[in-house]
């Protein structure tokens, strides 16, 4: 199951040399769908919605069932801390865990939403790409270094095949849960900053905050996103250039123009916009749910049962996540104090690398999933999978990335040890929770090198920049 | 960050300092860390520990045994009857299912008549199927629909006491296992110790934890008996599902037949009964052979599937009764080859002398063992080591593991010499006895088997190995593996990057090299082979499907099936990315480093699984996946050549096939080998749904290939 990561990665880099790369990306993204449809037939044998790496108790459709059920009986969906999601979702998809189509399984509705989800989100990442790819060789010009640099990949494709034929994107969405929903709302969001349409970009916004609460550290990234543009060498280096033309030869030739438009201060209008709408788009939100909730609960419970599940760390069952152990053994006494500080390390983090990162806001964003996916409540792979198909993005600027093979191991190795760990420890008794805890540490302490390699990376390819078009004026 | 120092390296972190001085020895380490593996290995039968009882709660032996005279000789007129049952029900009828339905009927008045439950558990035989991945599935309930016929049916009788202390939550299980068919005194006098002790126990007033008696009908094989009642028992059918079987085929001799009371018919039901969760369950059987030793011998049979174990502390208990309270001399399974082989003797020698030289340097280091001793535990931990690394259960209590109760097979050797009528009673005394004081002292348990290990070998009956110490040498034996990866990887990566150098010296046009990713290409190679191993993994699938042929065809099938499907694979999926520009020289540099690091993951993943099979095949696998180097490799020195002709004799040993061969030449001779053996060995394997099967053919089989591939690079 783990290979397919192989495979994702090196049919793009074929298909990047031939003018039929287009057609070669559309081959393998309807092959990894039709995939996907064949293995939604056969997911009793795989039983991965009981799996904890990849059904969370926020994100499981089988608990949804249960708050349907709740709700179809007029209790409140939250009573018995089955349910911790949406009560929007509950009306949409409740229906249909209960529609039975003759002859098939019965959770095939569900699983083609969540195959629909997946191959709309990869169309988003895709247009993020090439939004990306189109400002990076604007960029490389308006600084006077030369097209594209040779060999550039087309990253959109990239991102997007990365995201298809990810087995964990290919697990959650197989595995009966409500990941490949949220995934794709975070990448509406992102969408529609890059794009520069902040209606949607704020619908998108708040639709995964209100689904999963942690997107919510995207407002930086896409604030940046509307009112920057996409992401570019440090903004330094054109007013360097600027500077530079405007001293040597009076602006007779290059593109001031563009290093203008890349040198743009800060625009408060689309951010302002953005407000606008996520303030209408919250409050429509909260009203739906209260119409949803009108008749079984309050939107108070709501949030009790949803944020207030994400925040205190209730459900202590084990997940790929470091934090259910800790809370498992820590006294009750110091509960709360280590609540705050486990969720504080996530904001602490925030303004540093927006500080550092201002420039590249889609790779802010990377990096903001990666690290919430690290220090979530409830982790799965579903996050994982979110965040490798936007680190796929950036295949040109990461192309000298250090300990890759040394991470793809680590990745492998630690998913197909888990679940043998998990084994283990649940159903042969031999092992204890402890073994399985070591390999959610290994996922975790991966995780870290990744982000912290890709950042380095990143830093030192805008370094390269830096130097190639400081030499170019010589 | 400033711009001027920028030429200054960076000081690499510590923990990389240390990782890059280990590759750049990696030559070294990796030779000293593979002899330090296996010097290990064989140092094990000097590290063992003596058992103890670890859980306080047991207390072995400190109760006097009840079983009395009075019962004794009740199973003793029982195990009579039985056995006048089988030659006198032969010669007025001669029909096999009369004597099983006598039997049956005899237990069932003599349990009824102690006052316990009884009832008839019928199942029908079935062919064991494989399941790839049973390791991460839950026991499934199994299908009733199958196509099946009457004549299969097999009957187990099941006797349970309710516990006078108990809430009815535990149990302790006896099986006995006899063959409804054609019944043996041993199976006879296995039933008549399963009888006494259950006699007994009707009557005690301490007993805490419910009884169940399984006299299991092994007409079909022993194992398929408990487990079918194992799974019956845990899986509750509901509605008229579990009796259909029942219904369709209604044997009129079967249950309304019988010339018992009306008082005792009553009692017996056919729907299962059930007490409460298993917290131990023993399997007696007596063996018919005697040895020639003077004492009763016991045997013991721990291991259950995929190399699980039960807790050593019901080893432990088995054994302190049988040594202490019973002058038993117990026996575990020895590899009988070791015993008399040279080189063990020498390197017990060898360690025997070390011993003592320590001693007399220091005389509280006492570690030396005498050379008989180390020989021997050479021998058990052989036999435990294959038997584990087999994954197939030893005996019935293999089907117990799989619920995650811990049980253990007893066979008790019985002597044949000696005048048999005293004998008789003797012999059931002891063995009931021994039953007895098991019993009582799991009786004593507060939790389930906890508190001592799971992960543990053999070497005698009171000496183990733990999982701390035999996991040092599988640790030592693997560690180059990923050493060596790194190592070939950051050379093949230094140097790639001869034109690197041009960037810093502005030349025309930065190119975007992919430097860190070109492993890719390799990693697609690997990839496409243990994506054919996975293929090969559900070939038998298919042999269900087609009529029985000799192990030799179906060996040449399975051959060319996998060399077609292995060869389109490559052509379809492997081919198109070959005409790459980057050099060849690094390129088998990066397939064996991406090889080396599959086969690290395999083996550490294996070496969880079950831990035996790990360790055989790392033995055979990591001395040929670092030997390896390409054949037409351009410098050529003594060094090279050494390491090409060694690598040329690991790979043929390595192939599977061939390790088979010549693992079962050197115990049992050549004389007696033919090839279709390695086949119907698979075929166990798999017909046991033995993760070493799927071990085989997703790590050993793709490494092996990918060794070839190296091998005949060109470069």
């Amino acid at each position: 199951m783990e290979k397919p990561a192989e495979k994702k990665k090196k049919k793009p880099s074929k298909s990047d040399s031939g003018s039929g790369s287009g057609f070669e990306f559309w081959k393998w993204a309807i092959a990894s769908i039709i995939f996907r449809l064949i293995l939604i037939y056969f997911p009793k044998n795989l039983n991965l919605a009981s799996r904890p790496e990849i059904s969370t108790p926020l994100t499981s459709l089988r608990r949804l069932a249960e708050g349907y059920w709740l709700k179809e009986l007029s209790m409140s969906p939250y009573s018995g801390s089955m349910y911790h999601g949406s009560p929007l979702l509950l009306s949409i998809l409740g229906p249909l865990t209960v529609k039975r189509l003759e002859g098939q399984p019965n959770h095939l509705l569900c699983s083609l939403v969540s195959v629909i989800a997946d191959s709309i989100s990869a169309m988003l990442i895709h247009g993020i790409g090439q939004r990306l790819q189109g400002a990076y060789c604007r960029n490389l010009r308006s600084l006077g270094l030369w097209e594209p640099f040779e060999g550039a990949l087309p990253s959109g494709d990239l991102a997007a095949l990365v995201y298809l034929w990810n087995p964990f994107t290919i697990v959650t969405c197989v595995g009966y849960n409500t990941s490949p929903i949220e995934n794709l709302f975070v990448l509406l969001s992102l969408y529609g900053a890059c794009t520069g349409l902040a209606p949607v970009a704020a619908f998108g916004w708040v639709v995964a905050t209100h689904l999963s609460l942690y997107p919510a550290v995207l407002i930086i990234p896409i604030i940046l996103l509307l009112a920057y543009g996409l992401d570019a060498p440090p903004r330094k280096l054109f007013l360097q250039k600027l500077s530079q033309k405007a001293g040597s030869d009076s602006s007779s030739d290059g593109h001031p123009e563009s290093v203008e438009a890349q040198s743009t201060p800060f625009s408060l209008r689309p951010v302002l916009i953005f407000t606008f709408w996520s303030l209408l788009w919250a409050t429509y939100i909260l009203v739906l749910c209260g119409i949803s909730l009108k008749m079984s609960g309050s939107l108070w419970e709501m949030f009790e049962r949803t944020y207030g599940f994400i925040l205190t760390v209730k459900d202590l069952s084990p997940n790929i996540g470091v934090l259910w152990y800790f809370f498992a053994e820590v006294f009750e006494f110091f509960r709360n104090f280590f609540l705050i500080v486990c969720h504080a390390n996530i904001l602490f983090m925030i303004l540093p690398l927006a500080i550092r990162l201002y420039h590249r806001p889609c790779f802010l964003a990377f990096v903001y999933m990666a690290i919430s996916s690290i220090l979530k409540s409830y982790p799965s792979v579903g996050d994982s999978a979110l965040y490798l198909a936007l680190l796929a993005l950036f295949a040109n600027e990461l192309a000298e990335m250090q300990f890759s093979f040394f991470l793809f191991c680590g990745y492998v190795g630690v998913s197909v040890l888990s679940p043998v760990m998990h084994n283990l420890w649940i159903w042969r008794g031999t092992g204890n929770a402890n073994f399985y805890f070591a390999t959610a540490m290994a996922y975790a302490c991966f995780q870290v090198v990744l982000v912290v390699e890709s950042v380095s990376s990143m830093l030192n390819h805008d370094r390269r920049i830096r130097k190639l078009s400081t030499s170019t004026k010589a | 960050m400033a711009e001027n120092d920028e030429p200054v390296k960076p000081q690499p972190r510590p923990i990389i300092r240390i990782g890059l001085f280990l590759m750049s020895h990696s030559l070294l380490v990796s030779l000293v860390c593979c002899t330090a593996g296996i010097i290990a290995l064989l140092l094990l039968p000097v590290l063992a520990k003596n058992t103890y009882i670890s859980e306080n709660a047991l207390i072995p032996g400190s109760a006097s045994p009840m079983l009395s005279n009075i019962d004794v000789s009740e199973a003793s007129r029982f195990v009579d009857k039985l056995l006048s049952i089988d030659s006198s029900s032969v010669s007025i009828d001669s029909s096999s299912v009369s004597i099983g339905i006598e039997i049956r009927r005899l237990m069932a008045e003599h349990i009824s008549a102690l006052g316990a439950e009884v009832n008839y558990h019928k199942f029908r035989s079935q062919l064991n199927r494989f399941h790839p991945l049973q390791f991460f599935a839950s026991p499934d309930p199994g299908n009733i629909q199958e196509n099946f016929s009457c004549s299969s049916y097999a009957i187990n009788t099941v006797g349970i006491i309710r516990a006078p202390r108990g809430d009815g939550k535990e149990a302790i299980v006896l099986v006995t296992p006899y063959n409804s068919v054609k019944i043996t005194t041993g199976e006879a006098l296995s039933l008549g110790i399963g009888y006494s002790v259950f006699s007994l126990l009707t009557r005690v007033t301490w007993l805490a934890k419910d009884i169940i008696w399984l006299a299991s009908d092994s007409q079909h094989g022993e194992y398929a008996a408990v487990a079918a009642w194992l799974r019956e028992y845990h899986t509750p059918s509901f509605g008229g599902l579990g009796k259909l079987p029942s219904e369709i085929c209604h044997e009129p001799s079967n249950l309304s037949d019988w010339k018992t009371d009306a008082v005792v018919e009553t009692r017996i039901s056919d729907t299962i009964r059930r007490a409460g969760t298993m917290a131990a369950a023993l399997v007696i059987k007596v063996a018919d052979s005697s040895s020639d030793f003077e004492k009763d011998s016991l045997s013991i049979y721990a291991e259950a599937s995929n190399g699980q174990m039960p807790n050593l502390d019901l080893v432990n208990i088995v054994n302190y009764l049988a040594v202490h309270g019973q002058g038993l001399r117990v026996k575990v399974e020895k590899m009988q080859s070791f015993l008399n082989s040279w080189w063990l003797r020498g390197l017990g020698g060898l360690f025997e002398s070390l011993g003592k030289l320590a001693r007399s340097l220091n005389p509280q280091w006492s570690f030396g063992i005498s050379i008989a001793d180390y020989v021997e535990g050479c021998a058990t931990l052989a036999s435990s080591l294959y038997n584990q690394a087999l994954g197939v259960p030893t005996g019935p209590h293999g089907a117990f593991r799989d619920y995650q109760v811990d049980a253990l097979t007893m066979e008790i050797s019985r002597q044949l010499s000696q005048t048999y009528g005293n004998r008789q009673n003797e012999f059931l005394m002891q063995g009931g006895r021994l039953v007895e004081g098991i019993i009582r002292s799991v009786n004593n348990l507060l939790e389930k088997f906890h508190q001592s290990f799971f992960l543990y070998l053999l070497t005698s009956s009171n000496r183990f190995v733990s999982v701390g110490v035999y996991m040092i040498a599988f640790a030592l034996l693997v560690a180059p593996l990923p050493m060596v990866a790194a190592s070939l990887f950051s050379d093949a990566s230094k140097l790639n990057p001869v034109e690197d150098q041009p960037m810093a010296g502005h030349v025309e046009k930065p190119v975007i090299k992919f430097g860190s990713w070109k492993w890719l290409h390799a990693a697609k190679t690997v990839f496409i082979v243990h994506f054919w191993g996975a293929l090969m993994i559900l070939v038998p699938y298919f042999y269900s499907h087609i009529p029985k042929s000799s192990a030799v065809t179906s060996l040449s099938i399975w051959i060319t099936l996998s060399v077609i499907s292995l060869l389109l694979l490559h052509l379809n999926l492997g081919s198109s990315g070959i005409s790459n520009s980057q050099p060849q020289r690094t390129e088998w540099a990066y397939l064996k480093s991406v090889t080396i690091a599959a086969a690290f993951i395999g083996l550490c993943l294996m070496s969880v699984i079950n831990f035996a099979t790990a360790e055989i095949g790392a033995l055979l696998l990591v001395p040929m996946c670092l030997m390896a180097v390409p054949l037409r490799l351009k410098v050529r020195t003594l060094r090279t050549s050494l390491q090409i002709v060694c690598y040329l004799v690991l790979t043929f040993l390595g192939f599977p096939p061939v390790a088979f061969y010549v693992l079962k030449g050197a115990l049992n001779g050549f004389d007696n080998i033919s090839i279709g053996e390695f086949w119907t060995w698979m075929e166990a394997l798999w017909e046991w749904s033995s993760a070493t099967y799927v071990y085989i053919c997703l790590v050993h089989l793709p490494c092996w290939v990918l060794c070839i591939l190296t091998l005949l690079h060109p470069c």
